[in-house]
């Protein structure tokens, strides 16, 4: 919100400059944005008798000018082509300030300069360059009976002041206005807030110009009416214009801008009817159980759902209420009588309403954060009074006040004890007492132990105990609150063991060199749809854009649309890795019924795993370069002896827990990549580690074993199987058939050729076998060996190759 | 004699070997049977007896000297051999590129913090991304229809008008892991939350739809806005060096009453400005209530902060969208 610095010293006798009061309204919690000049008193800039006007030497468009400045004569050049010899003209002297903002915030200063070699001291202004309007056809012409030398302050009414924007935090109701900021100012620097005097009229339950019915009285507690005869609409007097034009508002007539004022004054936000167009001299105040069209003054027919709230007419709805008004009971330049709105709406209402109709205005802004219920008299009165200063008019005396829901002020105790046990204060009731003071809270009660107040109506906000403590913190100043210096140890709380894990995946893959990554969670359906059904999916219900629609059930479209963006990007190839949440359908759910959340680690490698370069010819990543990281990081996390993998089809390697599936190592299809627009070759693999974590819980953690003492045996030997037999197979039989004695197993050959037969393989594998307590021997390993061939034999035709 | 024998020394010293031909002729002129050095000794009958002594002993060391000129002239020529016998044979080439693993920048600057908070006796706890209305607003004391939550733009997963069934969310901050640490466990509790966060919020260089958070939780007996203070100084310290200027101001959070935002001075003396850096409080009892703690016999402090925010300041990027575009160029620079 924007607040006037003139205006706040109208409440208040400032001791601070504009910058200082912006640093105090900042530290007691009405945190100051920014803070801007408007206007400015165009000192320096005095009047100027243009003596002769030669065209410039060097330049079409510009004329130098001799200009008589009272005191002395100066050359100016000058751009504007209105500029005439014996013309009197508002003239920028060197050193002085004008109102145009520059680049960097600050305003222009007018310095002696060289306008294609011909000196130039001062600028001859043009109407919108003072800010005197928005003129900039050419230079101002001014009275020539003016006297050259005059200061141009003494010509025009300038109205200077620093606008100080606020953002108003939603539990500060009572700041939206000004008189409510310079409370807040009068308590925290301990002066007298001087509040504008306002004459009430006779409060009265109806009138015989117009009844006022409240039917919903939860959405409208409250509605008072005012009527001001025989006014004049006009353009509102220069004080009131500057004033509004100053914080932002732009005038509009007399009485409009009345209402305006009395809002940002006191915080009530008023309508101004005119009191000709109400039909049937009857307002009455109600919702509707049917859809509404209505027409609001911005020329917006807008549908309004049932249950929204409208001020009717005796034929039917002329403002939502709180809202907007309608363009019918608009005040226009024939009205002559005014009829106040001043009214408390219930905060719900209002803004359900606002972001029904995606409007927020001044008045909803304030009645959906809850304005004081006490305030619609006094603000009907003051608006009205002003309205009769400015626009003619009479008042009438009586006040309508339909008032069916009261709320009363309450009281609220602070115990001592509980405000320095939060704040770690060590204060008195009597400074707690001191510190409050001037936030208008009435003491009811007090001694040593604790004090009661009674809470204005004005401050909502303060509900409990602990709200008003925090208005001790605020207003004491948290900086000055003393640190403990406690504490030389502390005792730590243990790192979890989830933690843990995800910190070794990290550091393992980063080992590995691999670079991480951070996607998007939320992708489109188009490519979502690519990685499976979207009927298994979770969508966001209000997306922000096609592209950002479904969350993702994988971490694979992250690593694709990366790897693409960098192939567009002229890289040869990319390494990643990420760590990140995904979402699926599932019946069981993992937080919430219905939905697997659950946290993936992705291994990514993609085009060349090194380029052409003098050592050593280019070469593309590999399957088996992703499988030697995949490989990696189960033994690093101590699952590699614990898990088995299973190629599902030739492109897919699944990995198990048991029967848990981990997750799979993979070969992106030719159409995928396609679909990101590159052919490198790529290759992923993606494991859960929420599933991990599950099965760490259960393996026993890894025992120290000895080194051993004795030397392996290794035993090489070489079989042929038909094509279609996967190492993978033979390997889990080998396994299983060698005993406890195995150490090691690898693959050291694979061979096809005519001379092994159509259809063959020959695989040579190489074994090494270990006993903690003896050197092994070929008696001891040979019998293992046949059994291993014997079985190979029989499950899989194999032949042992001499 | 004694000048003799100078100047044979300077003969050596001058004899040019470059290749193995002028060694060989090195060889032949001074060190062979025949060679100068020999025919030099040869002399030493000549010399006086009183002379011999300091004779021979100059004699010898242009002895040594020629001996060792061939030796290390053999060595040298021998290595230049070898070098030139491979072009590759160069240790100046380039070599092949390592490929080095990177943390992501915003995972640097989460790894900082969490650092900081371990030495501070934090623990670390998550929690879903997706959240029910209840974690995520009402028990953080966001009531239905407050103003306060359109300060969150929300992204709805599920939307019910039956009152039994909660809304889902994506959670809009990581607050909601507070309430899940509250009801599972008991106090003293002391932890931070990292996390994905999401907004609705508009597409700009200066905000995204999803970010990063990290929560602080402190909830014992009789912890006081001092202690909070305190908690702050010491990690805004040690986050930005201890020379750190910083303020506290009045804050708004629903969670939290008193609350409080924390701002750095960044940038010059004169130049510089205030920055926003994390909004902090004691844990509000109504937040307590819904969470089943007691707020008369536990006080809390909790507080929050973007994980971009400060690593956009640190690393002085200019554009957020630029953490999840991946771009191995922007990502090379944070080894």
């Amino acid at each position: 919100m924007k607040v006037s610095y003139n205006w706040l010293k109208e409440f208040i006798d400032l001791p601070l400059s504009p910058e200082e009061t912006a640093e105090k309204l900042t530290l007691i919690g009405l945190e100051v944005e920014e803070t801007e000049e408007f206007g400015s008193s165009l000192k320096g800039v005095i009047v100027g008798e243009v003596l002769e006007v030669r065209e410039h030497p060097n330049a079409d468009r510009l004329q130098v000018c001799d200009v008589d400045l009272g005191n002395s004569k100066t050359q100016i050049v000058c751009g504007a082509k209105n500029v005439a010899a014996g013309q009197k003209v508002p003239v920028a002297t060197v050193g002085s300030i004008l109102p145009i903002k520059l680049d960097d915030g600050s305003n222009l200063k007018i310095k002696k300069a060289k306008l294609r070699g011909e000196v130039s001291e001062g600028m001859i202004c043009a109407e919108d360059e003072l800010g005197l309007g928005t003129d900039h056809a050419g230079i101002m012409v001014l009275d020539e009976n003016l006297e050259v030398g005059t200061p141009i302050s003494e010509i025009f009414d300038l109205y200077e002041d620093t606008i100080i924007d606020i953002a108003i935090t939603p539990n500060r109701p009572d700041a939206t206005c000004h008189l409510g900021v310079a409370r807040d100012l009068s308590a925290a620097l301990n002066l007298e807030l001087k509040k504008p005097e306002i004459k009430s009229g006779k409060v009265v339950k109806d009138s015989d110009y117009i009844t006022i019915k409240i039917e919903n009285a939860k959405k409208c507690h409250r509605y008072v009416g005012k009527m001001v005869r025989g006014v004049e609409i006009k353009e509102s007097p220069g004080w009131l214009r500057n004033k509004l034009k100053a914080i932002g508002v732009r005038p509009v007539n007399n009485v409009v801008d009345v209402t305006n004022y009395v809002m940002y004054e006191l915080g009530q936000p008023l309508h101004a009817f005119d009191h000709n167009t109400i039909r049937g001299k009857e307002i009455v105040v109600k919702d509707f159980d049917k859809e509404i069209e209505f027409e609001t003054l911005d020329h917006i027919k807008r549908k309004c759902s049932p249950g929204t709230l409208f001020i009717c007419d005796g034929e039917g709805p002329v403002a939502i209420a709180g809202v907007m008004g309608g363009v019918d009971s608009e005040v226009s330049d024939n009205t002559a009588n005014i009829l106040l709105e001043s009214a408390y709406f219930d905060p719900g209402s209002i803004r359900k309403t606002a972001k029904e109709q995606t409007l927020q205005t001044d008045a909803s802004y304030r009645f959906e954060r809850g304005i004081d219920p006490d305030l619609q008299a006094v603000a009907a009165d003051r608006a009205a009074q002003l309205i009769a200063e400015v626009a003619g008019g009479e008042v009438t005396d009586e006040t309508i006040n339909i008032h069916p829901t009261k709320t009363g002020t309450h009281q609220l105790t602070l115990r001592k004890s509980y405000v320095n046990r939060l704040l770690g204060t060590d204060f008195t009731t009597d400074a707690i007492s001191n510190i409050l003071d001037g936030l208008e809270l009435t003491e009811v009660s007090k001694d040593e132990d604790s004090i009661t107040f009674e809470v204005p109506t004005f401050r909502p906000d303060l509900e409990r105990e602990v709200d008003l403590i925090e208005e001790v913190g605020r207003l004491f100043d948290y900086n000055k609150i003393p640190s403990p210096g406690h504490g030389i140890f502390v005792s730590s709380e243990p790192i979890n063991d989830w933690e843990k894990l995800n910190q070794k995946v990290r550091n393992t893959a980063l080992q590995l060199g691999l670079r991480e990554i951070y996607s998007n969670s939320l992708i489109s359906e188009k490519d979502a749809a690519l990685y499976g059904d979207l009927e298994n999916m979770i969508p966001a219900l209000n997306p922000l854009n096609k592209d950002n629609s479904t969350l993702r059930p994988s971490l694979l479209h992250g690593f694709m649309k990366s790897a693409s963006y960098n192939f567009n990007r002229k890289a040869s190839g990319v390494r990643f890795f990420e760590v990140g949440h995904v979402f699926n359908k599932d019946e069981e759910g993992t937080y919430y019924k219905g939905i697997k959340e659950e946290v993936h680690v992705l291994f990514g490698l993609a085009g060349m795993k090194h380029t052409d370069s003098w050592s050593k010819e280019a070469e593309s990543y590999s399957v088996f370069d992703l499988k030697a990281l995949v490989n990696a990081l189960f033994t690093k996390l101590n699952l590699i002896d614990h898990i088995s993998s299973k190629a599902s089809d030739a492109e897919t390697l699944d990995y198990y827990w048991g029967d848990v599936k981990l997750g799979s190592l993979s070969i992106p299809a030719n159409d995928l990549k396609k679909s990101y627009g590159f052919e490198q070759d790529a290759f992923v693999a993606e494991l859960s580690v929420s599933a991990i974590a599950e099965a760490l819980r259960v393996i026993p953690e890894r025992k120290f074993k000895a080194v051993p003492k004795f030397p392996a045996f290794e035993f090489d030997f070489a079989i042929i199987v038909p094509q279609v037999v996967t190492a993978g197979a033979l390997m889990n039989v080998i396994k299983d058939k060698a005993g406890d004695q195995l150490e090691s197993i690898d693959i050291f050959d694979v061979f096809e050729g005519k001379s092994i037969g159509e259809g063959n393989k020959s695989l040579a594998f190489r074994l090494q076998f270990l006993d903690p307590n003896k050197t092994l021997n070929i008696k001891e390993v040979e019998p293992i060996i046949q059994r291993i061939v014997k079985s190979l034999e029989k499950d899989f035709s194999a032949k042992l190759r001499g | 004699m004694l000048d003799d024998i100078k100047a044979l020394e300077q003969e050596i010293q001058n004899f040019e070997i470059k290749n193995e031909d002028q060694l060989e002729a090195f060889r032949l002129e001074f060190l062979s049977r025949n060679g100068k050095v020999q025919s030099m000794f040869k002399n030493m009958g000549k010399v006086p007896k009183k002379d011999r002594a300091e004779v021979g002993k100059a004699m010898n060391q242009v002895k040594v000297m020629a001996e060792s000129r061939f030796e290390d002239a053999k060595t040298s020529l021998a290595q230049n051999d070898s070098k030139d016998l491979s072009a590759k044979n160069d240790i100046t080439l380039t070599p092949p590129s390592y490929p080095l693993g990177s943390l992501h920048p915003l995972t640097q600057t989460l790894e900082e913090m969490k650092s900081i908070f371990y030495r501070l006796g934090f623990t670390i706890a998550d929690g879903p991304e997706i959240e029910d209305d209840f974690h995520n607003f009402t028990a953080l004391n966001f009531p239905p229809n407050h103003p306060a939550r359109d300060e969150q733009d929300t992204f709805f997963i599920r939307k019910s008008d039956d009152p039994k069934v909660q809304d889902l969310v994506l959670r809009t901050h990581t607050s909601p892991v507070q309430i899940r640490l509250m009801e599972n466990t008991e106090p003293p509790i002391r932890a931070i939350i990292p996390g994905r966060v999401y907004r609705n919020e508009a597409v700009s260089p200066k905000s995204y739809f999803l970010f990063h958070q990290v929560e602080a939780l402190y909830i014992d007996e009789n912890v006081s806005v001092a202690d909070l203070k305190e908690t702050l100084i010491t990690f805004a310290k040690l986050m930005f060096g201890t020379d750190v200027k910083y303020r506290l101001r009045p804050g708004f959070f629903p969670f939290t009453e008193p609350s409080l935002e924390m701002d750095i001075w960044w940038g010059s003396e004169k130049e510089g400005k205030w920055l926003e850096i994390l909004g902090s409080g004691m844990v509000d009892p109504n937040v307590f209530k819904s969470a089943g703690v007691d707020p008369e016999k536990y006080t809390g402090f909790a507080w929050g902060m973007g994980v971009e925010r400060i690593a956009i300041l640190r690393h002085g990027i200019d554009d957020i969208r630029t953490f999840y575009e991946n771009d191995v160029r922007f990502l090379e620079q944070f080894n």
